[in-house]
């Protein structure tokens, strides 16, 4: 087991720039999920730290050891690709221990921990099968087995859930989480499903077009998100944005007046569905563009502010359409971001706030 | 048309397509099993299957002549598989899997190769075999190496061709799943690729082994006593005293029966070996 580190790695192809210098840290034995929208680089990123592409420029380090150039099979990963890629003519077993037997490990030492891993993720009844003869959860669990049979430094795994049912992928996604808190190897998760990245990680990095966006716990990524992207494409459903303009530390769009605003200029608004409650007196008002009731809570679309914004109520909240409502957002949940570049507008830390006044 | 009517149709020209492929085996076959005599006489010969003898089987068979070209043509047909084969995979593994300059260029140029015509090659190759690839005494003439090496540059672009369009039906990833596994290449090529492309080198095997087993016109050419092959020795039975029709005959039969035989053992293997690529599992 080690760390991993990527020191200003960049991947072109041609003039077109997959990563655009990614600098990360992953200390050993945490759970980190990459998590971005589709073609961001995060395959790209797995498979250089696997070796199977090179880096344009950069360093790769597991531990203190320097790896940039080391020949996949020497790395000592182990992969779970998205397709799972199992060796269409071997049975399960013969899957599983193809690691031990192109390195030489004695027969019966591997079969033994053939067994090992196979009961680990319970195909032991399956053995003698092939993969054909399987289905997607089993085939699933054979290429994690797979990966388990050794003792590898880092497990990587391509959105390894994408192709199951919802119902399995549930199971699995705890499944994975149990056993990587129990091995506590260093394990890099690919996925682009937020509520996968949130559930499993214990950091979470955040990609956009080959950058990344930002890096933090669930928690951090949620709540303090650093920028518009990492603000839109996080939570279900996304943040609401309002754009408007700061005046004297009042926020203005139409229909909108938020006092206590950092800086001065256009600004754009957020918030999150659940942070509202409803005020007839509140400083948002807008009108009823739709109503969708999910059987735990009714969604409002609202029109406000020029923009639509979605609004969690009570289950049994039915508002006409078109009705006017108003509401209010605690001032600790109203983020601002400056709409030209992305980035947060904070509010100044509030001892800081003590000596300036 | 009517149903019945097409269904006829479609019958009558099985039944001529198959006579027409048949028939001349038939005859052949008729004309090995007959004595001289009997050959000269109506057409209804061709139904007659009455009197039957083996003795120009057993003629041949005996004739030493006959067993040394028959041994070189397995030999030949046989090594130039087996090395075709081996270079073609490698070639096709590295073609499909490895990233490299001009690739198109490469395949397209290997291919070209295959579409002059043979017979404009076979003064510049008698100069070669006679003259220059030659040691002391020694020349590639009159050799089964010489015909096997010829052979596989007659063979190999239509093998690495056959087989890229194999390899590149087999997923990369899978490769790539070993290499992290922790397979070297050699291992990856025989745990993985030979056993997935299995049926597709049989297909190349046997359409290379039956390409150097039916080759004529540089058998021929570049061979005299030592490496006739059976496909040119056939030709030795027109004599100045006339041409033996029933040994021929017989000979030809022979000649065909190995080649009979391993299309008919892996008929269905070719199908699907030729259809590998199509299909992605
Ligand atoms: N071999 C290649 N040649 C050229 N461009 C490539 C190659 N592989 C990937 N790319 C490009 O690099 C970008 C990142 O690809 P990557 O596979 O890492 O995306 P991803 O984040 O894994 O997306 P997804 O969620 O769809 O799997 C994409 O725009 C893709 O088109
Ligand atoms: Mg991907």
């Amino acid at each position: 087991m080690a760390s991993v580190t990527l020191q200003s790695v960049r991947k072109n192809w041609g003039s077109f720039e997959a990563l655009k210098s990614l600098d990360l840290h992953i200390p050993d034995g945490e759970f980190l999920v990459l998590l971005g929208p589709s073609g961001c680089g995060k395959s790209t990123t797995m498979r250089i730290i696997a070796g199977l592409e090179e880096v344009t420029s950069g360093k790769l380090l597991f531990g203190q050891e320097d790896v940039t150039n080391v020949h996949p099979r020497r790395r000592n990963v182990a992969m779970v690709f998205q397709n799972y890629a199992l060796y269409p003519h071997m049975t399960v077993a013969e899957n599983i221990g193809y690691p031990l037997k192109v390195t030489r490990v004695d027969k019966a030492k591997a079969r033994e921990q053939v067994l090992d891993a196979a009961r680990k993720v319970d195909l032991t009844d399956y053995l003698q099968r092939l993969p054909k003869d399987l289905s997607g959860g089993q085939r699933q669990r054979v290429a994690l087995a797979r990966a388990l049979v050794r003792d590898p430094k880092v497990f990587l795994l391509d959105e390894p859930l994408s192709n199951l049912d919802a119902k399995l992928r549930v199971a699995m996604r705890a499944e994975i989480k149990h056993l990587q808190r129990t091995i506590g190897v260093t394990m890099i998760y690919v996925t682009h499903d937020q509520i996968e990245a949130m559930t499993l990680a214990d950091r979470i990095v955040l990609m956009n077009k080959g950058a990344i966006q930002q890096i933090g716990t669930p928690d951090e990524i949620y709540d303090d998100p650093a920028n518009l992207f990492v603000a839109g494409f996080i939570g279900s459903p996304p943040m609401n944005f309002v754009t408007g303009e700061v005046v004297d530390g009042v926020f203005r769009a139409p229909g909108v007046t938020v006092p206590g605003s950092p800086g001065r200029g256009p600004a754009t608004l957020g918030f999150r569905a659940e942070d509202v409650t409803l005020a007839p007196a509140g400083a948002f008002q807008g009108t009823v563009f739709e109503v969708e009731p999910t059987g735990e809570a009714t969604y409002l679309v609202v029109e406000v502010g020029g923009a639509r914004a979605m609004l969690r109520t009570d289950k049994k909240h039915r508002p006409a359409i078109g009705s006017p409502v108003a509401f209010d957002v605690p001032a600790s949940q109203c983020l601002f971001f400056n709409p030209a570049d992305g980035l947060r507008i904070r509010r100044p830390v509030p001892h800081l706030q003590q000596v300036t006044a | 048309m009517t149903r019945a009517g097409s269904k006829w149709i479609t019958f009558a020209l099985w039944v001529l397509f198959s006579l027409m492929t048949l028939v001349p085996i038939w005859w052949m076959f008729l004309v090995s099993v007959k004595q001289r005599a009997d050959l000269f006489g109506k057409p209804s010969f061709l139904l007659n299957i009455g009197r039957m003898t083996w003795d120009n089987y057993a003629i041949v068979i005996t004739n030493p002549a006959f067993q040394k070209y028959m041994l070189n043509s397995l030999i030949v047909s046989t090594a130039n598989a087996a090395l075709v084969c081996a270079l073609g995979l490698l070639a096709a593994y590295a073609m499909s899997r490895y990233r490299m300059k001009g690739k198109d260029n490469i395949f397209f140029w290997v291919l070209t190769n295959r579409m002059a015509p043979p017979a404009a090659f076979l003064l510049p190759l008698y100069l070669l075999f006679t003259g220059v690839f030659s040691v002391g005494e020694w020349s590639l003439f009159d050799t089964r190496i010489g015909l096997i090496l010829l052979y596989c540059v007659l063979n190999l672009p239509f093998a690495f061709w056959l087989l890229q369009g194999i390899i590149d039906g087999i997923p990369a990833e899978l490769d790539e799943a070993a290499y992290v596994d922790g397979a070297s290449t050699w291992q990856v090529l025989r745990t993985v690729i030979i056993p997935l492309a299995g049926p597709g080198i049989a297909v190349t095997g046997i359409l290379t082994w039956v390409f150097a087993w039916n080759e004529y016109l540089f058998a021929s050419t570049l061979t005299s006593v030592n490496a006739r092959t059976i496909t040119t020795g056939l030709a030795e039975f027109v004599t100045v005293t006339g041409t033996n029709w029933g040994q021929m005959a017989a000979v030809a039969m022979l000649t065909l029966l190995p080649a009979a035989l391993v299309l008919a053992l892996v008929q269905k293997h070719i199908v699907a070996g030729l259809t590998f690529g199509a299909v992605k599992g």
